[in-house]
């Protein structure tokens, strides 16, 4: 374990960028905290919710699968130089655990491990949760963690990469920081984990009625934030764009709380309704995944209830599920 | 508020800004894609000349030289007013102020307007008339402090999805919800009371419930003695207006209209939002007289939770109005008939004399140019083709200018038709300010290089000052315009970029220690005292009969943004909604013997068009609505032309057309 105090933070981050495309959470004008490159503003790593997802830096909004020009494919090539994306919370990295499985199960996604194969990934910890709550160490998934005691990041690593990345960097961690680093190893899962637990027995047990959705559904105007801002929800839509000499194919991240997600060519829909959209929505992540991938897919991160104008992101929806139906 | 997210010189993504006061996290679908058209294969990359009939590629200095001697050649046949700018409400504050200033200070013609015609100006006159100031009078976070919300003529959460979704939380907390609109819009179905009166019978319905309010003795009287005028003859006016006479005109039934009364006025504090029902009548400006009068009645303006608060719709349709790009007004509402006020501008400008009449509003420069009394016109980011009502005149219109010059950022169905065609830079491609809805100045910060060789606008309309041989528009950035425009513009005298760095500032910010306004006519109205502007009631002006016997009402859709132009290019917001469609009442169907999604040709005195059916409960038996995005299927070929005699906006909310099912 090794020590990053404040007065070598920009330091670190200067010779990251010498060997790697650093992304990392970055202080905007409004205060608004994403994650981007060192160039678009201040390193904030502690201090509020990001709600930007970090997996979005191997699976972004936006990307072009590849361009034909007269009869010729072209895939974009690999990156010049490979990520080190820094800003996980234990949570995102259970998340992108759970995607890397995602898009490596059967027809391997190459155009998401184009980014992602190599990359460093890095985890947030200690107190830099949002409103400056204790998050508990991630202890892997993950090249290395930093662990914010509240002065200083401890940080841990967990592959060779990790440990060649902090090797220059002080092993003379404070014990009152270590102890703290231990004492919350130990913090117990949280109520919100619990509650999605409860909610996705209710659901595996067909015990919400389809007139609890309809009431939640009509509070859904599709703004489609809380897929967006999932960074388990993976699905996307494809678009080619045409000029006289080359198509362009990319595709871009779509939401099931959309109409035209599952709209037949005929017209017909089979999930036609606000009701039907968002049961899928939560009933996917709560119900579906578990029998597919053998674990819930929500992680509990909390960023559909951020983004959601109306209160019906997971947690919100659980918790009213759960008050009502248990 | 949003950021964009680049990668490599390209836009690939949108973040929300997580601490803003309105979106506070959120975005609409819009917003959340509203990168997906800025790298389209179709953006505009050079300019056009058309030769031989066809636009070809050009230079700029071909191009701008042409622009100049073309516009100059106009007006030396046919005097300075033969030409029309035509502002955009999606363009920046600055670049509506530089056009301003091109066509006045430059061209000499206060022949200067924008879209702002089409959906709002009813409320610019309205509401100076009434209050003094045609905004927003308070703020959007006001929807948390207020008792009951009434919402007439507008579609909140699908046109201002995030205010919208903030109704419905306020509602779900306890406020009341009143929505006068014969549309079942999602917000009607959390409302406490839904009035789904006749298309264009908003002032019966207003003016019955102010009878009420005064009969029932719920009006304000300490706030119409001490903060209004006119109140005798507002009284006068509504007295005849029983709930049994408001319901013959409107439809409804008199207890509606007298539960409405008693809930509106019966609040400690109540707002009204407004949006295109309410504007887009050939009495519009009545329509929002009686909406000021309402509020003034009951005493719900100049506190946190009530006001009239008429829904900007496009990002900087505000910012537009505010920046004088209107024939009769310069920057900050300073008249240009104020010879003072002229002597300012012309001073500040280094020009000896600016133009002393107002200038024509768009719409009836459009009316004058089709009897040839207007040759020229400069377009800029506005697309009449589909916008303007009458397709069939608009075009004939546009084909018959001397000159057209349009300056977009794609080849819009109005670009198609220019002589000559200027690309310019798109939101992202720039940088700037709009100001929102409820006044507040806000900054546009540049992301990635426009395309090709198009430019921003700002840069477009100096370099084509220069080349008309003034020199007065020489800026290195667009703050510099911004400081130009604070030392002439009182209710943005305190602006300045430095000062716009998080959330921006609401206008009047007269200096700048001047924390901005959030909230307007406190202690007295902008104008002095409020004026009750009592109306009458007018019937719109085509009404259905035996030959077209449905009322059609244009509008929009939630997935995209008027005439389509980027939101038709931004794939999953086109997917969503791909086609143009009628809705119509299922017995309405039934009687047509038509099914859902069956196509059906819509016709009215003005042309037709072919369009899916949509059969819903949505409308109600006899009214078809139709959303104008689409140019296959416009449902402004079937619109009247006829024009509110004040405001000059059209009536898109009222004709009679027919609907026949195609074989």
């Amino acid at each position: 374990m090794r020590v990053l105090t404040t007065d070598l933070l920009d330091l670190f981050i200067t010779r990251l960028a010498n060997t790697w495309e650093v992304r990392l959470p970055i202080l905007l004008p409004d205060g608004t905290r994403v994650i981007g490159s060192p160039d678009d503003g201040t390193p904030a790593l502690h201090g509020g919710t990001v709600l930007s997802k970090p997996t979005a830096a191997f699976f972004p909004q936006q990307e072009t699968l590849f361009t034909a020009t007269k009869g010729e494919f072209q895939e974009p090539q690999a990156p010049d130089r490979l990520l080190f994306v820094l800003g996980f919370t234990p949570r995102d990295l259970a998340c992108l655990r759970f995607i890397d499985r995602f898009f490596a199960d059967g027809w391997r996604d190459n155009i998401y491990f184009r980014q992602r194969r190599n990359a460093v990934v890095a985890g947030l910890s200690g107190y830099s949760g949002p409103g400056g709550s204790l998050l508990p160490p991630a202890g892997g998934n993950c090249d290395l963690e930093l662990f914010w005691d509240g002065t200083l990041w401890l940080a841990i690593p967990y592959s060779d990469s990790g440990i060649k990345i902090i090797a220059e960097l002080p092993d003379t961690a404070p014990e009152s920081a270590m102890e703290l680093f231990r004492q919350a190893t130990l913090t117990p899962p949280d109520e919100n984990e619990n509650l999605i637990k409860r909610a996705s027995e209710l659901l595996r047990a067909d015990r919400v009625p389809d007139s609890f959705w309809a009431e939640i559904g009509d509070r859904c105007i599709a703004c489609t934030g809380c897929n967006l801002a999932c960074p388990t929800c993976t699905c996307f839509g494809v678009q080619d764009w045409r000029s006289a000499t080359t198509v362009e194919r990319s595709r871009m991240w779509d939401s099931c709380q959309l109409d035209g997600f599952m709209r037949e060519a005929s017209g017909h829909n089979p999930l036609g309704t606000e009701a039907l959209r968002t049961r899928r929505r939560i009933h996917h992540k709560l119900a579906a995944d578990p029998e597919k991938w053998g674990e819930i897919s929500c992680f509990v991160c909390g960023r559909c209830d951020s983004v959601c104008p109306t209160g019906i992101g997971i947690l919100a929806v659980t918790r009213e599920m759960v008050a009502r139906f248990e | 508020m949003f950021y964009l997210v680049s990668d490599k010189g390209r836009v690939v993504g949108v973040e929300p800004s997580t601490t803003h006061p309105v979106s506070r996290g959120g975005l609409c679908v819009k917003g959340w894609n509203a990168f997906g058209f800025v790298h389209h294969p179709d953006r505009l990359t050079t300019p056009l000349i058309r030769r031989d009939g066809e636009l070809q590629p050009a230079s700029w200095d071909e191009a701008l030289n042409l622009v100049v001697e073309k516009l100059r050649n106009v007006q030396e046949r046919h005097g300075a007013d033969a030409v029309m700018f035509a502002s955009s409400a999606k363009a920046t504050n600055e670049e509506n102020y530089l056009l301003m200033k091109l066509a006045r200070a430059v061209f000499g013609t206060n022949n200067i307007d924008h879209c702002a015609r089409l959906c709002h100006s009813s409320t610019v006159t309205g509401l100076a008339e009434t209050f003094g100031s045609g905004a927003m009078t308070n703020s959007i976070s006001c929807i948390d402090q207020t008792d009951v919300i009434f919402v007439i003529g507008s579609n909140t959460t699908e046109q201002h999805p995030l205010i919208g979704s903030r109704i419905l939380n306020a509602v779900r907390n306890g406020t009341s919800l009143i929505v006068a609109d014969n549309r079942r819009i999602r917000l009607a179905r959390h409302a406490e009371l839904h009035l789904r009166h006749t298309n264009g019978s908003d002032v019966a319905l207003l003016l019955g419930m102010m009878h009420v309010i005064i009969r029932d003795g719920l009006a304000d009287h300490d706030f119409i003695t001490t903060r209004t005028e006119n109140f005798a003859a507002l009284a006068a006016a509504v007295a005849d207006w029983t709930p049994e006479r408001a319901a013959v005109a409107t439809g409804l039934e008199a207890v509606e209209i007298t539960t409405a009364a008693h809930l509106y006025a019966g609040a400690e504090c109540a707002m009204i939002f407004y949006s295109m029902g309410i504007t887009q009548h050939s009495h519009g400006v009545d329509n929002v007289r009686c909406i000021a009068d309402l509020a003034m009645l009951t005493g719900n303006v100049g506190r946190p939770g009530t006001g009239v608060n008429p829904l900007r719709g496009q990002n900087n349709v505000q910012g537009g109005c505010d920046m004088g790009a209107l024939p009769d007004l310069y920057s900050g509402y300073q008249k240009v008939s104020d010879p003072q006020q002229r002597q300012k501008f012309a001073r500040a400008w280094g020009i000896e004399e600016l133009p002393t009449t107002p200038g024509l509003p768009l719409t009836r420069a459009m009316n004058a140019a089709s009897v040839g009394l207007l040759h020229g016109m400069f377009i800029m980011g506005e697309n009449p083709m589909l916008s303007d009502p009458d397709q069939g005149h608009a075009r004939t219109t546009l084909e018959n200018l001397d000159l057209l010059v349009v300056q977009d950022i794609f080849l819009t169905e109005t670009a198609a038709l220019a002589d000559i065609v200027l690309p310019a830079a798109c939101y992202a491609e720039k940088d700037g300010t709009f100001t929102n809805t409820e006044r507040r100045i806000q900054r546009l910060r540049k992301t990635v290089e426009p395309p090709g060789e198009a430019c921003a606008d700002w840069q477009i309309i100096c370099d084509i000052a220069e080349r008309a041989g003034y020199q007065g528009m020489r800026y290195s950035s667009p703050a510099e315009v911004m400081d130009e425009i604070a030392t002439l513009t009182p209710i943005y005298g305190g602006i300045a970029y430095d000062r716009l760095d998080t959330h921006g500032l609401q206008w009047p910010c007269p200096d700048r220690s001047h924390p901005g306004t959030p909230l307007l006519h406190v202690e007295r109205f902008t104008r002095g005292l409020g004026h009750f502007s009592p109306v009458i009631h007018r019937l719109s002006a085509e009404l259905p009969d035996d030959e077209y016997p449905l009322v059609l009402t244009t509008g929009r859709t939630y997935f995209h943004w008027h005439t389509g132009s980027m939101t038709r290019r931004t794939h999953l917001l086109d997917r969503e909604e791909p086609r143009s469609f009628i809705e119509l009442h299922p017995d309405d169907a039934a009687r047509l013997e038509v099914r859902d999604r069956d196509m059906l040709l819509v016709s009215s005195r003005r042309g037709n068009v072919q369009t899916e059916a949509r059969v819903t409960t949505m409308v109600i038996p006899g009214v078809v609505f139709m959303p104008f995005h689409f140019a296959e299927g416009a449902a402004n070929a079937l619109t009247n032309n006829v024009l509110d005699p004040e405001s000059s906006i059209p009536e898109f909310k009222v004709c009679a057309v027919r609907v026949e099912k195609l074989p």
